[in-house]
């Protein structure tokens, strides 16, 4: 640990800015004057910034470097709006500012489908049902459960804990999440235990695959990684059932949602 | 694990990390459902890179099937978020406090110290009781009072 605080020093003053900035953004009861929002914007901002440019710089050119910023930076930025808006109706429109923004994650990342899926599920449905309850369901004025959170204090600490923690775990050398089946031998020398454990060992070891995973997801040099033909075979050709099961849960939650919403003879809203 | 892939994980993690603590301080039900969306957000970005670094598209194929659940998963709660405001008149989760057993403490109250009342009672689900915790381990309870005669 005291070498990860070493090694990446920059991360670790871009969480506790950032935590800091949640903390003076969390709405809470006002005594006397209201706290003014731009310097926790502020503050939430220079932690961001610190964060993502000490997450390192990719071999490609500057532009996906830019990219990447641009959007990691959106998402979370929105992300600590979303959480600290004390006008539900806002909230709203920042979550969709990070859906948005994520989405831009998903083609860096060479999954234009799931993109634009995304968008038109959240952004089109979810987004816009959302904002038709709370249209519903507001009342006249600033409600006084939204002028202030509970524990704030407890649940930031806690919550930057664990992503300290995984920052550590993701930023850590010995652990390499690309490689999770272990050689043959090392296997059989453990007793075959430790199938799906991690290799820890800080010398690459010539990689077996011992399970052979679905066959029909497996990328190849014809179809690379988020192809849509090769998304396609994926999901009716490994996973059949679980699309199947999929719309059938869609179905169910269509009539449950139908069956749990008051009906008008119940009175109104 | 290259640092192009590093990076996009720490962001997932800080989308779930940030989608985790609205979902425990704020007092909205709509928030907090808005909140576990932003959580999914953060586990979907974890999974599509997963997916890259393994060269398989199976990360996006689980994405899908996210989405798919979180669809349905909005649209239930809010039907349910509607029915809870027509009962209490506030999306306050705190009104809600009441529905624990009957035997656990209440929620933190706020410096304020307010705690709200449901506006009608009438209709609200409730837990059943739990039994009584018994006096005595059962068994030790039963061996004392076999009688002597019968003991081996």
């Amino acid at each position: 640990m005291t070498m990860w605080m070493q090694a990446h020093p920059m991360t670790l003053v871009g969480l506790v800015l950032w935590a800091v900035g949640i903390l003076w953004l969390m709405p809470r009861k006002q005594t006397g004057k209201p706290r003014p929002q731009l310097p926790g914007v502020l503050i939430v901002a220079a932690g961001l910034v610190t964060f993502c440019l000490s997450c390192g710089k990719s071999e490609s050119e500057l532009a996906d470097d830019v990219m990447f910023w641009v959007f990691a930076i959106g998402a979370l930025m929105s992300g600590v709006l979303m959480i600290t808006a004390r006008n539900p109706v806002y909230a709203a429109l920042w979550f969709a500012l990070a859906t948005l923004s994520t989405c831009g994650l998903f083609l860096l990342q060479h999954a234009p489908f799931l993109a634009a899926a995304t968008i038109i599920v959240y952004a089109g449905a979810v987004i816009v049902t959302f904002l038709f309850v709370i249209m519903l369901a507001q009342q006249s004025g600033a409600a006084g459960y939204d002028q202030r959170s509970s524990q704030s204090l407890l649940a930031t600490i806690s919550a930057f804990v664990l992503l300290g923690a995984l920052s550590l775990t993701l930023q850590s050398e010995k652990i390499d999440l690309a490689r999770p089946v272990v050689a043959a031998e090392s296997q059989a020398a453990t007793g075959g235990m430790s199938i799906l454990s991690l290799n820890l060992s800080a010398e690459p070891v010539d990689i077996v695959p011992l399970l052979p995973g679905n066959l029909m997801s497996k990328a190849d040099a014809k179809h690379p990684v988020g192809d849509l033909q090769g998304l396609g075979k994926s999901l009716f050709g490994d996973y059949l059932f679980a699309v199947e099961l999929a719309g059938t849960l869609l179905l169910v939650a269509s009539i449950g949602a139908i069956a749990i919403a008051p009906r008008r003879e119940q009175g109104a809203i | 694990m290259t640092p192009e892939e590093q990076r996009f994980l720490l962001v997932g993690a800080g989308l779930f990390v940030l989608g985790a603590i609205g979902f425990v301080t704020r007092r909205n039900l709509i928030l907090m459902v808005l909140s576990a969306e932003l959580m999914l957000h953060g586990v979907s970005l974890t999974l599509v890179t997963f997916g890259r670094m393994h060269q398989t598209n199976e990360g996006q194929a689980f994405t899908i099937f996210t989405l798919t659940v979180a669809a349905c998963e909005a649209g239930l709660a809010l039907s349910l978020v509607l029915s809870l405001y027509r009962k209490s008149h506030s999306l306050d989760i705190r009104l809600w406090s009441e529905l624990r057993e009957s035997d656990m403490s209440g929620p933190a109250l706020d410096s304020s110290g307010e705690r709200g009342k449901l506006s009608s009672y009438e209709d609200i689900p409730t837990l059943t009781p739990a039994g009584i915790v018994p006096q005595n381990p059962p068994r030790a309870a039963a061996a004392e009072n076999v009688p002597t005669s019968h003991r081996i």
